[in-house]
């Protein structure tokens, strides 16, 4: 009787796998799609996936709704492994961050890369702007720069972790110009900027958007900002490449994976379904109110984006004397 | 006068059927929130959010300030029935909230919880209303080493949390301390302790050890004792539910410490309501005539943590709405609800913005009060639980546990950490190793740590950053006199001592 049923499950397997592939041509998601982030509630991913299934909704992209999953923990390698583990699974997602990237460079213990998992799109750019206090000595970059250069060590920024982006744009200025001063690590965006209001720092990378209502305040002033062109809403503050610094622009960077083992007509599903997502008002809308960059890329783009990062991250982390294990 | 029209403004606002509605829904949402350990107000605002952009942004505002509030109010009633922690402002609850409900005064615990709650939320609202603008400028000059000095005047605590044994409890906060420093550092990017697993990389969330040491630890010694298992004295009557004249009196100081000590750590953007729980019950305990009894179910011990959580609510909102910091989990998502609808929280919101500020402001005081009424006449109901036969109580002890612990992470993980943790809290009971400590060293490792390594960051190396700056002194002198706490206690004991052998 076992042997039997047995029998048939794998005959019903066999013929499951020919039309399977004919099915997956006009791909549907069948459940609810499960859109993994790996950030609480609250954090960027988050509110970037629920600003997301928000659009899918109003828009009607998909058949079936979209759910915000918190796989939080493990600085990224909990929602890694748990896409990992749903091998084949067509109905989920998930949102990359730089940090999916960074984090198994420098722990052993995150396994899953992104190179494990199937790339689908990279989504967005988010820019950043460097900023001081509005009662600040130094009106440019330059300026700081050369204070620095005069009190090596004693200026300080306040920032994320070591391998936050806040520090990869300090160390490659610093191994750009010789200049040195100090980075402190804060846990939460607000008491980054608290520290730089209270005087407690002299300058940090702040998001463009959130810099914006406290230099309108004239609590802040912005030296630079932190992309290729200038944002439409600093016309008249020079990028990095502007105020004399020829250093690479590291972006924030924002994209989705899926699982790995998934048909070839899954992924062009999704590409699909990003591109489409991307072309909305709402999203155009979004990514202006935010102040982010289009940085759509397709798959194949989004692989080569992946080794560009990782590369320049192993040597950036290197400068800055964090031990890399990948 | 200025207040006076806004809040005039903020009431019309306020009182409009449409909002009275929706600062009912999100309170009443904000107490089941509360109520269910895991289950917070962060995610519960996550969850929520999509279904705001239909409302009016002013609806939309007061009814997830409704959830941020109302799960305060609830959070205390598994503490005190269950010894399981609803939320982890609550933790500190469970001391004295759980011995009273195991001496048949359950009642009169939430009953002062609800009050208390009622008071410092209140006043937490009045600080929002009257002292933000300049409350904020104070906050920003609080920093690295005023943090790590407040923090040391927390950890200081310890010494009053100790049972019979200060070596016990210095040992249990030593191992609260190590539990904090896992995961991996902020500054090195390197992982600590984390034996390999990648779950580990992020730390142990705090809440699983406090539901572990607390819940598990009690069911588990519990049920070892086969002729303690019968159920909790419940008395029968509404009057002895409810606290009585004399428990309003002996908290009198409870009230004003936790709304006070509440609101100035809920300003500080570095701080949070659980922080704020346990030096309010610390404070309390020190200027206590009847210290000795802490822990053993005195009700100022619930009082105090319980309106210091609630004041805190509004104290967070300062730093939110005057310069758009956010300080805590919540406050960072209700951040981000603003940006959604397309607001700009910043030093301009509240002037840009009167009629959505002041509208909150007036929904916060309408919302306390609808807390008090909804939350007083459950307290005799929920008490009930209580009468449950210990076969029925302690399986469902342990499915609260282990459901709140699942709904944080949502990872079996977890739920081993919960059953290691749970062990823990069984042995130290077993050894008579006090938990309170273990838990206040979890609670304060990691931003003492972090503080310190920042203000050392800030001085180039120099210790005396932390004596030179007026408020981190203040602070430090204060740890330092509550360290001398028992000192002052033994050294009397050896007068009263030797003034009776005089006697003699």
């Amino acid at each position: 009787m076992k042997v039997q049923l047995q029998v048939i499950v794998l005959a019903a397997a066999a013929l499951a796998v020919s039309p399977g592939a004919a099915l997956a041509q006009g791909f549907k998601p069948t459940r609810p799609v499960e859109l993994v982030v790996h950030t609480g509630p609250g954090g960027g991913s988050d509110v970037l996936a629920r600003a997301i299934a928000l659009m899918v909704e109003k828009e009607k992209l998909l058949p079936v709704r979209m759910q915000v999953v918190n796989k939080s923990g493990g600085q990224a390698a909990v929602a890694a492994a748990y896409l990992a583990e749903k091998k084949g699974d067509q109905n989920t997602i998930g949102l990359f961050t730089g940090v999916w990237l960074t984090t198994p460079l420098i722990s052993a213990e995150a396994k899953v890369t992104l190179r494990d998992l199937t790339p689908v799109a990279r989504l967005v750019l988010e820019p950043a702007v460097i900023a001081v206090k509005a009662d600040s000595p130094h009106k440019t970059l330059a300026e700081f720069i050369e204070a620095a250069k005069k009190n090596p060590g004693q200026l300080k920024q306040s920032g994320g972790s070591s391998t936050s982006r806040d520090n990869v744009v300090r160390q490659l200025l610093q191994k750009s110009t010789g200049a040195r001063w100090s980075f402190i690590s804060f846990p939460g965006g607000g008491e980054r900027i608290a520290a730089l209001l209270g005087g407690h720092v002299n300058i940090m990378v702040i998001e463009p958007e959130e810099a914006g209502e406290h230099i309108r305040a004239g609590n802040m002033r912005v030296l630079a900002q932190v992309s290729e062109t200038r944002l439409p809403k600093y016309p008249n503050v020079p990028t990095l490449k502007e105020a004399g610094f020829d250093v690479p622009v590291v972006p924030q960077v924002r994209g989705v994976v899926a699982p790995p083992g998934i048909p070839r007509e899954n992924v062009e599903f999704w590409q699909d379904f990003f591109a489409r997502l991307t072309r909305t008002a709402a999203w155009r809308k979004y990514i202006e109110e935010n102040q982010f960059e289009d940085g759509y890329q397709n798959a194949a783009d989004v692989t080569k984006f992946y080794d560009e990062f990782t590369d320049r991250m192993r040597e950036i982390l290197k400068d800055a004397g964090v031990k890399t294990v990948r | 006068m200025e207040i006076l029209s806004g809040l005039m403004q903020g009431f019309a606002v306020a009182l409009e059927p449409v909002n009275l509605f929706w600062c009912f829904a999100g309170v009443l949402l904000g107490t089941v929130v509360g109520i269910l350990p895991g289950l917070g107000p962060p995610a519960t605002i996550a969850m929520l959010l999509p279904l705001t952009f239909q409302m009016n942004p002013a609806s939309a505002m007061i009814m997830l300030a409704g959830i941020y509030y109302g799960a305060k109010y609830g959070g205390s009633t598994t503490s005190i029935l269950m010894n399981v922690p609803g939320e982890s402002a609550s933790v500190v609850t469970c001391l004295d909230g759980y011995q009273m409900a195991r001496k048949g005064r359950a009642g009169p615990a939430l009953g002062i919880a609800a009050i208390a709650s009622f008071i410092a939320g209140t006043v937490g609202v009045l600080g929002l209303m009257l002292v933000a603008p300049p409350l904020a400028k104070f906050a920003l000059s609080f920093s690295s080493p005023e943090y790590f000095a407040l923090m040391s005047l927390g950890l200081a605590m310890v010494v009053l949390l100790a049972g019979r044994s200060m070596a016990k409890a210095l040992l249990a906060a030593l191992v609260g301390l190590w539990i904090a420093t896992m995961g991996t550092d902020l500054f090195s990017s390197t992982s600590r302790f984390a034996f390999g697993r990648m779950e580990l990389l992020s730390g142990i969330d705090f809440v699983v050890v406090a539901i572990g040491v607390f819940a598990l630890g009690e069911v588990l010694s519990n049920m070892e004792e086969r002729e303690e298992a019968k159920p909790l004295p419940v008395p029968k009557g509404l009057r002895i539910l409810l606290p009585t004249l004399q428990d309003m009196k002996d908290c009198r100081f409870a009230f004003a410490n936790g709304s006070i000590v509440g609101f100035l750590v809920g300003v500080l953007p570095g701080a949070g309501s659980t922080i704020a729980s346990f030096l309010s019950y610390g404070i309390e305990k020190a200027v206590s005539r009847r210290r000795d009894q802490f822990g053993n179910g005195v009700v100022e011990g619930v009082a105090a943590p319980e309106g210091a959580n609630n004041s805190e609510t509004g104290g967070a909102l300062v730093p939110l709405l005057t310069l758009g910091i956010p300080g805590s989990g919540t406050t960072a998502i209700l951040l981000a609800a603003l940006v959604l609808w397309g607001f700009k929280p910043g030093p301009l919101f509240i002037p840009e913005h009167p009629a959505l500020f002041w509208g909150l402001v007036a929904s916060m005081y309408i919302g306390n009060v609808m807390l008090l009424v909804l939350n007083l006449p459950l307290v005799p109901l929920f008490a009930q639980v209580l009468r449950l036969p210990v076969y029925v109580l302690y399986p469902l002890i342990l499915g609260v546990s282990i459901v709140g612990v699942y709904t944080v992470s949502g990872s079996m993980f977890d739920l081993a950490l919960l059953i290691v943790f749970g062990l823990l809290g069984y042995l130290m009971r077993k050894l008579d190793y006090p938990s309170a400590p273990l838990i206040l060293g979890l609670v304060l490792g990691a931003g003492m740590e972090r503080a310190l390594r920042q203000s050392l960051m800030m001085s180039e190396g120099s210790l005396s950053i932390l004596v030179s700056r007026p408020i981190s002194a203040v602070l430090l002198s204060l740890a330092v006199l509550i360290l001398l706490i028992p000192l002052f206690s033994t050294v009397n004991a050896w007068r009263l001592q030797a003034v009776a052998q005089d006697d003699a």
